[in-house]
């Protein structure tokens, strides 16, 4: 299980007790089957000091060795390349990579939409290639935004055809949409066709109905894309609290970092296939060698300015009447660089301000040292 | 009650395929009854193909058409059950790509090829209604009289296209793996047109093929008035075998096509 020290999950965290009862929950007559079978011991173990711990749980994602190319030869693309991990149940991690950097296909290969050429996935403790049917009792996804649902039914009625899709007799939820509906603010909404409402309304919808069945596992693909800053910020609260109000387990990917950064635990960052950093967000930012200053003089006038931005390549400069302010972010070594450099020019520090690295630098940061590294690589292996 | 309280009063129950079966047939009604146009629409081109059909004829064939005007309205007839029946699940799959909604279907404890099946067969419901609408139309303007025992008739029209069902899910299949082929599969309709005739012509080996043997005994409970329990064992053996054959057939290459379109990474592309 992934240490978090940033304490945000913490009321979250159900014992194994919880758990293993959740697990264990399936109840005759008709009922929801919704236990993974495959799942690890639960109960509590004594280590080497005899302290008392609990035992590790079933991950509610477990992916080992996963590998995918497309193409053949040397037009081949590895989509996804020897990825590993877990993803614990109750959590909401994020799933960050630039373009192509293969999120969509991870996804979709622990989603069983598309077949990886090694490596296996476990949702519950259950393998999605050999049983997917079971293991989609479990899990529920959100790939395409606001166009995840039928535009031409009601909010409810997509309520009910999707929980019925997923295994679970509407009827038998009804509460379960009715709390829905109103925590989305969807209530008076429910008997209007999606198609008349608006693009945050759809992508809450869609959002309802993927949770409208009780998946205990959503992924969700961009769920905040298009959306404006105030429904965007509705969507990461409600998504918040439903995380903490039902033990959810989600896994979200988003360009946007403000949104990775206010509702995951855990990011995983993705770039030419493979994870590149795996940690809570609190232990990214303080983890990175990345310093952003803020400095303004009035000595920060044509020469001394040309050098920093021959030397920086993270430089903003806004030019005042008098002098200017720069923005520089850079490691350890380029901020000694800088003051060296402004000293040695004469500047007067007139006002200096230290801004906290946000997720984006960290995010910058490893992508571009993984892009670097890459291609040392190649470079080196050309040169052989 | 409060909606927590009714919530945890709640105890989620499993859904069987009679669920799914209500779910997808009351999709299917929703939409047949709030956006009546797209129905009424196909039933007002049926016609006029048939008008184009019956008038044209008139006038080219005069008596000789007059003569079989009967085998026509029932050729008609199946073969607008027929094209409803092919398209029905390639034309989903079709919308369900661009709807954004297909991963859904595949994401599902039922598994994708029966959850494609029952929304064929919520659609060959909806196509018997406005084919029979078809069919009375069509015996108003010709004034042929046929014999409309609804048990017979449901029965073998029901089976004759279930084996067209099985050639939709194939296409179905195919329509995931290579999306602009489906446009294209859609042409094969028209050679329906040639297996609802071959009752007309010596059937031979033909019998074997979706719908002419089944076209046949439906030319002979609509026109000669024989009942499903006046066919021979061998008749209704072979109507019954063609359209399971053909499922079964449309089942394996819709699970083959769906694989390869996982391993291909291209299920859901648009």
């Amino acid at each position: 299980m992934t240490v978090r020290d940033d304490g945000r999950s913490a009321s979250r965290e159900r014992t194994g007790t919880e758990i293993d009862e959740t697990a264990a929950n399936s109840v005759s007559g008709g009922s929801v089957e919704r236990s993974g079978t495959g799942a690890e011991p639960t109960d509590r173990v004594t280590d080497d000091t005899n302290r008392s711990l609990p035992a590790r749980r079933t991950p509610a994602v477990s992916v080992t060795g996963l590998s995918k190319r497309f193409g053949d030869g040397t037009d081949a693309i590895t989509a996804v390349d020897d990825v590993s991990l877990e993803i614990e149940t109750g959590s909401i991690v994020g799933l960050l990579g630039p373009n192509g950097a293969g999120k969509t296909t991870l996804i979709k290969s622990i989603l069983g939409m598309v077949f990886p050429d090694e490596g296996t996935v476990r949702i519950q403790g259950i393998d999605v290639y050999d049983r997917p049917r079971e293991a989609y009792a479990f899990v529920d996804a959100m790939l395409e935004g606001a166009r995840n649902d039928y535009w031409r039914l009601t909010v409810r009625e997509n309520l009910r055809y999707f929980t019925t899709i997923s295994g679970v007799d509407p009827d038998s939820v009804r509460g379960r949409h009715d709390r829905l509906l109103s925590q989305l603010e969807l209530a008076e909404k429910a008997d209007v066709p999606v198609r008349d409402l608006s693009r945050g309304m759809k992508q809450k919808v869609s959002l309802a109905t993927v949770l409208a069945g009780g998946a205990e596992v959503i992924f969700l693909d961009e769920p905040t894309l298009g959306l404006d800053v105030e429904s965007s910020r509705t969507l990461q609260r409600e998504l918040r609290r439903l995380v903490e109000e039902e033990g959810l387990t989600v896994v979200l990917s988003s360009h946007d970092m403000d949104v990775v950064e206010t509702v995951c635990d855990r990011v995983l960052i993705v770039s030419n296939g493979r994870i590149i950093a795996d940690d809570s967000v609190d232990a990214l930012l303080r983890g990175t060698d990345r310093h952003r200053v803020q400095i303004s003089s009035a000595d920060l006038i044509g020469p001394i300015v040309s050098e920093l931005r021959n030397r920086f390549d993270a430089i903003d400069v806004e030019e005042f009447e008098i002098g200017a302010r720069i923005d520089v972010t850079t490691d350890s070594d380029g901020l000694y660089e800088l003051l060296a450099r402004l000293r040695a020019a004469d500047v007067t520090l007139e006002r200096v301000r230290t801004v906290e690295p946000d997720l984006e630098d960290v995010f910058v940061e490893l992508t571009s040292a993984e892009v670097r590294e890459r291609t040392a690589r190649r470079l080196e292996e050309d040169e052989r | 009650m409060t909606a927590r309280g009714a919530e945890a009063a709640e105890t989620p129950r499993k859904a069987g395929y009679r669920h799914l079966a209500r779910a997808v047939l009351y999709r299917e009604f929703l939409l047949f009854v709030r956006y009546p146009a797209n129905a009424v629409g196909g039933i007002v081109v049926s016609l006029f193909f048939f008008g184009v059909l019956f008038y044209g004829g008139q006038m080219v064939a005069g008596q000789a058409l007059t003569d079989s005007i009967e085998g026509i309205v029932v050729g008609y007839f199946l073969w607008t059950l027929s094209v409803g029946a092919y398209s029905s699940i390639s034309n989903d799959i079709g919308s369900e790509v661009q709807w954004g909604t297909l991963e859904r279907h595949v994401m599902t404890p039922f598994g994708f090829a029966p959850v494609a099946l029952l929304k064929g067969v919520a659609k060959i419901v909806r196509t018997f209604l406005t084919s029979t609408v078809i069919l009375v139309v069509m015996i108003v303007v010709t004034g042929t009289t046929l014999e409309l025992n609804l048990l017979t008739i449901v029965a073998v029209a029901t089976l004759t296209i279930v084996s067209v069902l099985g050639l939709g899910l194939a296409a179905g299949g195919i329509t995931v793996l290579y999306k602009q082929i489906g446009n294209w599969l859609n042409l094969l309709q028209f050679g329906f047109i040639v297996l609802i005739s071959a009752p007309a012509f010596d059937l031979g080996w033909m019998r074997f093929l979706p719908l002419a043997h089944g076209s046949a005994l439906l030319q002979r409970a609509m026109v000669d008035g024989i009942r499903l329990w006046e066919f021979s064992p061998i008749d209704l053996g072979l109507l019954v075998g063609v359209a399971v054959g053909y499922l079964v057939l449309g089942y394996v290459v819709f699970q083959y096509a769906t694989r390869r379109a996982r391993r291909l990474g291209v299920l859901g592309d648009y």
